[in-house]
């Protein structure tokens, strides 16, 4: 590192030298007169370069009678004038440059424009605002900042963004294209180390993203790296900072007491209803309780009395507890981040270095290493050479098992399990067959059945690496004033390596030993699998090459301006994996066992046949596309815009004819500074512009595909031991792309002294051949519904960004930003195959597109409640408008969508952050909020079919119905064995469990200290801060009355991220 | 406008020029590019292997039931019928005009996928090329598509249609005829004359082109298309030819299982794969046919003799007391609905005993009968006259062939000539009646379908 830092010098201070003439002057600043350090002062005709010292001062030869110079210096307007052979000493005047708000120039990855020409929807957020977060992802920071934006947590698609709400019915489809720097970013985004990201913009409308053609309907994350410039002194950015989390607050999670869940126990003991699972061949394991009910049965008086005190001790004990004291722990992350940044006149770097060292909740650890350089290189006048590299290496670990990764189908635990002894020894827990039957099966030949929370993870390692280089080449070539070629290629390689070891005296790795197992003639154990670990090793390569050459041409003439681009490009990405397991692995000598994977087994409890897992599977998926695109846009007199752009794109991913492959997406927009006409001349709202734009960009779905494929299944048919195959897709020439059109009306404005500044954008969209179910004539003989571009949808809102500066001043100042958005959005054509109500009603967990023309694309409904039944405390609702409680038609055919009660989107429709700075001299505090608005939720609730076959309680148990009155108080129907599948589903799906989702988050705390505004600046830094921060602070306005964080309820096992107390230096040299 | 540089002498539309060349260089090639595939695992069909593992696929030899349901084998006790969980199973039990079928998961959607299957088949066989070393292959797979084809069409031709009447035949409704792979296309029912004609030119063509012995007994062979040939002619009441074509299967596969062998105390005492079967073919038994609902009448389980080891075979005592079926050559509770030889050999008999050849007649169903009968308790059967044949015959098909998905086209043939077996059951002591020759008989199209069919 050092040696490379001592080249880099050199080249920046690579100076061509002549002495002919030699001019002193000074540089200052014309309102003060104080002198400006490293203005930079070069000759045009010679290129020649000097900087000004500390007192302003420079020096300058050249030949010549007169000399061209132009002056730059940051915070400064730039200056040109010519100077005399004559002239011994000059005094340079520069004015100082008044920032605005919308002078931000916006990349869109195609090409760089100031915002003030654009007709487009655009949110930008510089690295200041980006930074006011910490943390080691990039994308989690927006929701906090950026306008138009908000990550959906209620529904089944997964954490997704959704730039201005949905725009398709497939949940694969949604989220808007990354872009890094040039190109579509392929690899995860997690590797991109937040401090090396100089801006951030989000394309909203079609004339900021129909230039990403296809694959850009739900909008365009833009992420621009750090670089140098030409002529810039070095300069060295540090940046570290420590953030420590604390432990998840898992009372916040609704479980069933412990001593209630026993009473449970005990009654369907005694109703029998364990009989079953106790005289079952497959031996399930039972709960500690039951097992002491059973010894109960044979004891006599005084045992009896013994056990009902230990089970009654189990009433002291809750699991959340444990699991809190073993488990969890508090996370510490530590980041480092160093940035080198010059440049000659010739070259500008950049040279960067970042770790990430984290420690989560359950100890489970990441590193992420990040080195990345970036030259621009200019040989001279006319070409520029670009070359940046990035690599990243990543590294994670496992940690300890959480709540809700223990128990039955790995996820519930009977509330009353203990994880340790007294002596904090470790406990063992019945995890799939009851120990009491393992034990002395087989001559007790089998290995130890039992699982040990405390310390299975020890004998795990589940180990995930990430090496991903990220190689960007570039050519810039100007052919004339105000035409340039560029010509830019991205390679990314990311290579995946999950390497899951399950030690031989893991749970995992005996668990399957012991199913395997047989017993022989003289009843001893003989294995099918082997005694040792279980290796799964999986490799993902990621492989992706883009082309483009493109031709910029930018001219101001008079009152014209006119920017262009056109040009062509070629995108090949190409992901390939592996994956295979290897039993009886031994680490130590690195041998493995041969297995028969094609021959079934009977377990040894119970018999069924079973094929031993095999997990190996190759995979190889290839999407290329060629694209033309061209964008342009025209100014007349800085007033008025227009702009339009086109893009044609064609891919592989449908496999037909290439003639049919292309399509096309074009936009359209203009724009109007009203408030540079002459009879406007307003002193309150001294700029004002309106914008209009229109067009289309599309979306793709890699799995579509328009010609008939086969799948082959993972076992041979019995009979013949020939493969055996299925359509995958069948052949349907009609195939293409799914196609937004959107309309975008904005006005954006500032108020005098840049008091209030921002933009309101109405929007107006309309979501074609979206993919869809189409109902078919299953005479066809592909059954009865097929997916194709079926569906459309429509979507309207606007986005309201406000930035004011409430109060400034030399010392004080507040500025305020607000992002206000809404989007909602209407499904107009979708196939219905069925409208059974069931279809319609979702739990909280199972959040799906509802497709029901006229309602949002995710809906909630359920069933209407006509309240417990005054007797016996059983839910009840309605059947033809009568009271009924007969729960198979209520969730059956009998209750259709059209009974059941809407209540709304379960996205928000109202959307938005509200964020403060408060600046004191060097102090700055900062804060936003976030909220979500306009939207629904289902909350969870007593299951009782989950209860006694799950170990899944829910705290409402303790309010539910118990007699005859009590339903004047709850909801909570009575517990009644045995319960009814259908009963439990009504009644998680009625309207009484749906609340509202609104709320407000508090989403960050930044308190700074800046040295460098104090004077004189701190010691050798050129800028010194210190910040705190504290993050997830929690919702301080919700509208549900159950304290319930509706973006983290897909699950009881759930709670909201832990608060997290970040501080952290940044200095600069 | 001036312009500063022009060291190179490039003039703004030379500039242009060069860069538009550079387009069209780069845009060459485009094609190649753009077909390849874009997940290799997703196989498109480029070989045999790949055509016969669409027809080892465990679906091609699932049959429909609903025939069986609608026939008159057992009958279900009103809690049994109560308990059904399809409205549409009760319905078909009591041969409502209409919904008898649930929606988009049903027998017809069944039978048509594999309609699909095979005339994708059909339709990729001429891209691959048949050669020396892979014709037999190549003709193999052939023949299995235009078997397991008239298969499909035979069986929808039994529960949709009326039975086959030469003097009305043009005329009556048959099935829609998918010849092709589009499901785009528009579906319209043959008659019932084009319907046969269809099956039956399938499987003459499908005949030569199948091994007489198939690689396992759930692939199409030779014998197996020969018996389903002889099925279709005995449908039509074309006697001769079905007599004909039993006799060829017969001649390629007549084995039977002595029952005398047979382990009774298995749950299904019927060996799977047996050598009775020719071409295994299993329809579910369904909720309505299950053991534990589906009931035997006493006239047939009374039918069977003492000695007669199929009244114990066949049938187990439920906890009721009433007697459910267990003899599926399936060797479990799904039912067996293939190609047999034991049905050759009835098929062979009731021909031979219209054809006035009682000597022959009684010689088959003596082969076939002593292999069910105790071995020591066996006393050959005799006819007087061919009538007498012929009623032996048939009376000995009805209960050698339960459930075997045979029964219901039976009622509809010999009905035509004669039979009047009008069937009758009883739910909740309402009795419902399905008169000889209704045309009831044919049983209505799924409801959801007949938006397609106006």
């Amino acid at each position: 590192m050092k040696r490379l830092y001592f080249i880099l010098i050199c080249l920046s201070s690579f100076n061509q030298a002549a002495a002919q003439n030699t001019v002193n002057g000074s540089v200052r600043a014309e309102k003060d007169k104080q002198p400006i350090t490293g203005a930079i002062i070069r000759v045009l005709q010679t290129d020649m370069v000097v900087h000004s010292n500390k007192d302003g001062e420079f020096a300058l030869t050249f030949t010549g009678d007169t000399a061209e110079m132009e002056i730059t210096a940051i915070g400064y307007e730039r200056l040109r004038m010519t100077v005399a052979r004559t002239a011994k000493s000059i005094t340079v005047l520069l004015k100082e440059h008044v920032t605005l708000l919308d002078e931000v120039e916006v990349y869109t990855g195609y090409q760089s424009l100031p915002r003030e020409r654009l007709t487009g929807s655009f949110s930008h957020i510089d690295s200041e605002t980006f930074n006011k977060q910490v943390g080691v992802d990039v994308l989690s920071r927006l929701e906090a900042v950026a306008s138009g934006l908000a990550v959906d947590r209620g529904t089944s698609a997964g954490e997704i963004i959704n730039v201005r709400g949905i725009n398709t019915l497939t949940a694969t489809m949604m989220g808007p294209l990354i872009v890094v720097d040039n190109f579509p970013y392929d690899g995860d985004i997690n590797n991109i180390n937040p401090n090396d990201i100089e801006s951030v913009s989000i394309l909203k409308d079609a004339a900021a993203a129909s230039i990403w053609g296809a694959r850009a309907s739900n909008g365009v994350i833009v992420i621009t790296t750090k670089r140098g410039s030409f002529n810039q002194p070095i300069t060295i950015d540090f940046n570290t900072n420590v953030r420590v989390g604390s432990k998840p607050n898992l009372s916040y999670i609704q479980q069933i007491s412990s001593s209630d869940f026993i009473d449970v126990e005990r009654m369907l003991f005694e109703s029998n209803y364990y009989t079953s699972q106790i005289n079952s061949v497959t031996r399930p394991a039972l709960s500690p309780v039951v097992e002491l009910l059973i010894r109960r049965q044979s004891a006599n008086p005084a045992e009896q009395e013994e056990i009902d005190q230990s089970i009654d001790r189990f009433r002291g004990y809750d699991v959340r507890d444990e699991f809190s004291r073993y488990m969890y722990q508090r996370s510490v992350d530590q980041q480092y981040s160093l940035n080198l940044k010059g440049g000659s006149e010739r070259l500008a770097w950049t040279a960067s270095a970042g770790m990430d060292n984290n420690m989560d909740n359950l100890g489970a650890k990441f590193r992420r290493y990040n080195v990345r350089f970036h030259n621009t290189y200019r040989p001279f006048e006319r070409l520029a050479l670009t070359s940046s590299i990035l690599y990243t290496h990543t590294v994670s670990g496992n940690g300890r098992p959480g709540y809700g990764e223990i128990g039955r189908n790995d996820q519930y635990i009977y509330p009353y399990a203990r994880f340790a002894d007294e002596k904090g020894r470790a406990l063992p827990i019945d995890r799939d067959v009851r120990s009491l039957w393992a034990d002395t099966v087989g001559n007790g030949g089998l290995l130890d059945w039992k699982y040990y929370p405390l310390d299975d993870y020890k004998h795990v390692s589940q180990r995930t690496s990430v090496d991903d280089i990220l190689l960007n080449l570039g050519a810039n070539f100007r052919m004339l004033e105000g035409l340039d070629v560029d010509l830019k290629y991205l390679f990314e390689r990311q290579g995946t390596d999950i390497n899951n070891l399950s030690g031989a005296e893991s749970y995992a790795a005996r668990n399957t030993v012991n199913r395997f197992s047989q017993i022989d003639e003289s009843g001893n154990v003989a294995r099918i699998v082997p005694a040792g670990g279980i290796l799964d090793q999986r490799y993902t390569r990621l492989e992706s090459n883009n082309l483009r050459l493109q031709a910029n041409f930018n001219r101001k003439w008079q009152s014209h301006e006119v920017a262009a681009i056109g040009g062509w490009e070629l995108r090949s990405s190409n992901t390939s994996g592996s994956s295979s397991r290897l039993y009886g692995f031994n680490v130590r000598t690195l041998t493995s066992a041969q297995i028969d994977f094609a021959r079934q087994y009977p377990y040894i409890n119970g018999g069924s046949l079973q094929l031993i897992p095999n997990v190996t599977a190759v995979s190889d998926r290839t999407t290329n596309f060629i694209s033309y695109f061209a964008n342009t846009s025209y100014t007349y007199r800085g007033r008025y815009s227009l702009s339009a752009s086109g893009r044609r794109d064609a891919s592989n991913l449908f496999g037909l004819r290439t003639n049919d492959q292309w399509n096309p997406f074009w936009s359209i927009g203009a724009s109007w500074n009203i408030s540079e006409e002459t009879f406007f001349s307003n002193r309150v709202v001294p700029y004002l512009r309106i914008r209009a734009t229109y067009g289309f960009s599309g979306n793709i779905s890699p799995s579509m595909v328009a010609v008939t494929t086969i799948g082959y299944q993972p076992v041979t048919n019995n009979f013949t031991q020939g493969p055996m195959a299925f359509f995958q897709s069948y052949h349907d020439p009609e195939l293409r792309w799914e196609k937004t059109g959107m309309t975008n009306l904005a006005l954006d404005f500032r108020t005098a002294k840049n008091r209030v500044s921002g933009s309101v954008d109405f929007f107006y969209k309309r979501g074609m051949d979206l993919f869809g179910r189409a109902v078919l004539d299953y005479t066809g003989g592909i059954g009865p519904t097929v997916i194709k571009n079926a569906a459309s949808m429509r979507g309207m809102g606007m986005d309201v960004a406000l930035r004011s500066h409430n109060i400034s001043g030399n010392k004080v100042n507040w500025h305020t930003n607000f992002n206000f958005s809404t989007a909602r959005d209407r499904i107009t054509e979708y196939y219905l195959a069925n409208r059974n109500a069931n279809n319609f009603v979702n739990t909280p967990s199972n959040v799906q597109v509802s497709g029901v023309e006229g309602k949002p694309v995710y809906a909630i409904y359920s069933y209407r409640w006509a309240g417990l039944d005054p007797q016996t405390g059983e839910p009840r609702g309605y059947i033809n408008g009568e009271i009924s409680n007969n729960y198979a038609q209520l969730t059956g055919s009998a209750t259709q969508l059209e009974d059941l009660v809407y209540h709304g989107p379960a996205t928000p429709t109202m959307y938005g952050s509200f964020g403060n700075t408060f600046s004191f001299k060097g102090i700055s505090l900062d804060f936003a909020f976030v909220y979500k608005l306009g939207y629904y939720f289902r909350r969870h609730s007593i299951n009782y079919q989950e209860l006694f076959t799950n170990w899944v309680g829910h705290s409402d148990f303790a309010q539910r119905w118990q007699e005859p009155g009590d339903e004047a108080f709850t909801e909570v129907p009575a517990m009644v064995y045995p319960t009814a599948f259908n009963k439990n589903s009504f009644y998680a799906g009625s309207e009484i469990l749906v609340e509202q989702g609104d709320h407000i988050r508090l989403q960050y705390i930044n308190l700074t200290y800046d040295f460098g505004k104090t004077d004189p600046p701190a010691g050798p830094f050129r800028r010194l801060t210190i910040y705190a921060n504290v993050s997830n602070i929690g919702i301080v306005w919700r509208a549900n009355g159950q304290g319930i964080d509706p973006d983290y309820n897909s699950s009881l096992r759930r709670t909201p991220p832990p608060t997290i107390y970040a501080f952290g230096i940044r200095a600069s040299l | 406008m001036k312009i500063r540089y022009d060291m190179t002498g490039i003039g703004f539309h030379k500039a242009l020029a060069v860069f538009a060349v550079c387009l069209g260089f780069l845009s060459g090639g485009c094609e190649k590019y753009l077909n390849e595939p874009s997940d290799k695992s997703l196989a498109i069909i480029t070989s045999l292997d790949d055509l016969q593992a669409l027809f080892d696929h465990q679906s091609m030899t699932i049959g429909p039931n609903s025939h069986l349901v609608s026939a008159d084998n057992y009958y279900l006790l009103d809690n049994g019928w109560e308990s059904l969980s399809y409205e549409q199973d009760q319905r078909l039990y009591t041969w409502a005009e209409s919904d008898v079928f649930r929606p988009n998961v049903n027998d017809w959607e069944g039978l048509y996928t594999r309609i699909y299957r095979a005339n994708t088949v059909l339709e990729h066989l001429p891209d691959i090329e048949r050669t020396e070393n892979n014709q037999a292959k190549w003709d193999d797979i052939r023949g299995q598509a235009l078997f397991f084809r008239a298969l499909s069409f035979l069986d929808a031709v039994q529960i949709w249609s009326v039975a086959y009447d030469a003097s009305t035949a043009q005329t009556d409704t048959g099935i829609p005829l998918r010849l092709e792979a589009d499901f785009n296309a528009p579906s319209v029912r043959a008659s019932v004359q084009q319907t046969y004609d269809r099956i039956i030119s399938d499987l003459q063509d499908a005949i030569p082109l199948l091994p007489v012995a198939p690689v396992a007994k759930v692939r199409p062979s030779k014998p197996a298309a020969y018996g389903l040939l002889a099925r279709t002619y005995l449908w039509m009441r074309n006697y001769p030819n079905a007599l004909r074509y039993a006799d060829s299967c017969l001649m390629l596969n007549s084995e039977l299982i002595d029952y005398n062998e047979l382990n009774a105390s298995a749950n299904f005492p019927m060996p799977r794969h047996n050598v009775e079967v020719i071409f295994e073919r299993g329809s579910p038994a369904g909720q309505v046919l299950a053991q534990s609902r589906a009931r035997i009448p006493e006239s047939i389980y009374g039918s069977f003799d003492d000695d007669d080891l199929r009244r114990m075979l066949f049938f187990r005592q439920q906890a009721d007391g009433l007697m459910a079926f267990r003899g599926s050559y399936f060797g479990s509770a799904s039912l067996h609905t293939g190609v047999t030889t034991d049905e050759m050999y009835l098929m062979r008999a009731e021909c031979l005993a219209r054809d006035n050849n009682v000597k022959e007649s009684m010689q088959d169903m003596n082969v076939l009968l002593e292999t069910r009968w105790r071995r020591d308790e066996f006393v050959p059967f005799t006819a007087a006259s061919a009538e007498e044949a012929l009623l032996f015959v048939l009376e000995e098909r009805r209960k050698q062939l339960l459930f075997r998905g045979l029964r219901w086209m039976d009622i509809k043939r010999l009905n035509k000539e004669g039979a009047d077996i009008s069937l009758t059951r009883t739910v909740k002591g309402q009795t419902y009646t399905l008169p000889a020759n209704s045309p009831r008989f044919a049983l209505p199209l799924p409801d959801d379908l007949l938006v397609y069919f106006r």
